[in-house]
């Protein structure tokens, strides 16, 4: 390895720990711990939250489709990002913060029951756990290539730094650490974008080689009888379904937002992230056509970034690429430990445990982090073995994201779902994407017909079951049209 | 009508048309709900304009990549 590269992977672990731990001070109280005492401005919830997003399967697996199937992979961003964003901006997160909750599940259980609070929170923490054990080994693996270390030292090094100032520091730590390891994200991937350019005959040439070798490499949508990405899928699925439930209802991201100095910090957090997004190809779908280009002979997609690491990038700056990787899982996993022991700590525990004591949640909330952290440390290795344990949770939790849409919709912009049909509604929706599911359909077309579902089910189901028993749902539902 | 044999220019005349809602959706809200809580009534908080530019990046994209 080159020197200038081991400065730079010492320096950034140095750099991430010393902030980290820096905001220890500021927590005394679970609020500080949770929602960094509501101090965060809205550049920080921004960076934040494309900190959060990018994740492990962004960089590898994203490079990789766009090898594949070309710019069309870059709909994750946008057509699947930004209409959600805007409308989490302007909508979803006053209504959050009028109702002054920590966390979604604690937001459907107001409008709804405590039951749905619980079933929410729960199906969410498992998923996470194995979620940040894929992401330990996504590490691990890129430590053993790039420094040789074992894969044991490479969980247990990385496990060691996030739970130091994620137990410290809290969400403040968690969201500043993530400040910078989206700058050192972007610098990597500008990095590329202009030696992969000049190494290409500058703009013109690029764009000329990609268009005529690849001339559908640079349609927007695949066709609608695609076997992965069908348009109509993509649009219905992703862009109405999949992506509003993850911008609307995910706590590892809305939990920044909710830690904000005030209700516009929010917004504008988001409204700033989504800037962040229409960027983010440039640096996970650019390398894979970058390698196409440049005719990398690659055995499989996914090996379309490493190739271009190894032969775009001089010595010295390779190590930057190796960190930007690292950060984008870091950045992951710390924000899925802290929101999910929130969500544990508050959601799960206030709930079953009746007698649980508020002025506890401080060290209960600090030590299910470091429980989490051990717990996806071991299961990290697992979820390599055993990968299809993992396709098998998240599956479970895309069957609930229809379901659960719809019970945000409904409940945000009508007084009419009632508690009852908000339960039913949940756990037939589930059934019904099951059904569809176990019958060969697209997970695509799965998402939007079990959100169609439920909507249908959670509209008449209302009608026939007893009202909300608050009267009054001025401050869960959203309704800035209502006269005053 | 199968699913499957839907042209794809569609997929972009309706991706156009989605954002062209969202506009709509932006300009619909109260500007008071927009600057609740803001430091100030300086025209650059107001994320409605925020929202408006991103809106218009996204129509120029799916514009031309089709």
């Amino acid at each position: 390895m080159h020197p200038l590269d081991l400065a730079i992977i010492v320096g950034y672990l140095a750099l991430i720990t010393f902030v980290g731990l820096r905001l220890a001070g500021r927590v005394k109280t679970a609020h500080d711990f949770f929602l960094a005492g509501r101090t965060l401005s809205w550049w920080v919830i921004g960076l934040s939250i494309i900190g959060t997003n990018i994740g492990a399967n962004s960089y590898v697996g994203a490079a990789g489709n766009a090898f594949s199937i070309g710019i069309a992979q870059a709909n994750f961003e946008w057509i699947g990002a930004i209409p959600a964003m805007i409308i989490a901006a302007l909508v979803f997160i006053p209504l959050y913060w009028k109702a002054g909750v920590y966390s979604i599940p604690e937001y459907l259980g107001l409008r709804y029951n405590p039951t749905v609070r619980v079933v929410a929170a729960l199906i969410t923490s498992v998923v996470a756990v194995f979620a940040i054990g894929v992401a330990l080994w996504a590490i691990a693996l890129t430590l053993q290539t790039y420094l040789g270390w074992p894969i044991w030292v490479g969980i247990l090094v990385t496990g060691t730094i996030v739970g130091a100032y994620s137990i410290a520091g809290g969400l403040a730590a968690v969201a500043f650490t993530d400040i910078f390891q989206v700058c050192i994200m972007f610098a990597g991937g500008l990095v590329i974008v202009g030696l992969g350019i000049s190494e290409t005959g500058g703009f013109s040439g690029f764009t000329e080689t990609l268009i005529s070798e690849n001339p559908n490499h640079l349609q927007a949508y695949l066709p609608a009888d695609h076997e992965s990405y069908p348009w109509p899928g993509v649009i219905f699925g992703l862009g109405m379904v999949l992506s509003p439930a993850y911008w609307w209802a995910g706590q590892a991201i809305l939990q920044r937002s909710l830690g904000a100095k005030t209700q516009w910090d929010a917004s504008a957090g988001m409204m700033f992230a989504a800037f962040g997004k229409i960027f983010v190809p440039l640096l996970i779908v650019f390398p894979g056509l970058l390698a196409l280009v440049m005719h990398a002979q690659i055995e499989y997609p996914d090996m379309a970034l490493p190739w271009i690491i190894k032969n775009v990038l001089p010595p010295g700056i390779s190590g930057l690429m190796f960190i930007a990787i690292i950060a984008a899982l870091q950045s992951t996993i710390d924000s899925s430990v802290n929101s999910t022991s929130l969500m544990l700590t508050r959601d799960v525990r206030h709930v079953l445990i009746k007698n649980a004591n508020p002025d506890n949640d401080l060290k209960v909330g600090r030590v299910l982090t470091l429980v989490l952290l051990l717990l996806s440390m071991c299961t990290a290795p697992l979820v390599a073995e055993m990968g299809g344990i993992f396709t098998f949770l998240q599956t479970i939790l895309s069957l609930f994201q229809g379901p659960m849409l719809a019970l945000l919709i409904l409940g945000a912009f009508t007084r009419r779902a009632t508690p009852q049909a908000g339960l039913w509604t949940l756990i037939s929706g589930v059934v019904v994407s099951s059904v569809t599911l176990y019958s060969g359909v697209n997970m695509l077309y799965v998402a939007f017909s079990s959100f169609i579902y439920s909507l249908v089910a959670l509209w008449v189901l209302s009608g026939f079951t007893a009202p909300h028993p608050n009267k009054d749902l001025s401050n869960l539902t959203y309704s800035p049209w209502r006269r005053s | 009508m199968d699913i499957a044999n839907l042209p794809l220019a569609w997929a972009n005349y309706l991706s156009i048309l989605i954002f062209l809602c969202i506009f709509v959706l932006v300009w619909s809200i109260p500007k008071k709900v927009v600057f609740e809580d803001a430091p100030d009534q300086s025209r650059w908080r107001d994320i409605r304009v925020w929202a408006t530019v991103l809106v218009a990046v996204q129509l120029f994209i799916y514009a031309v990549f089709n």
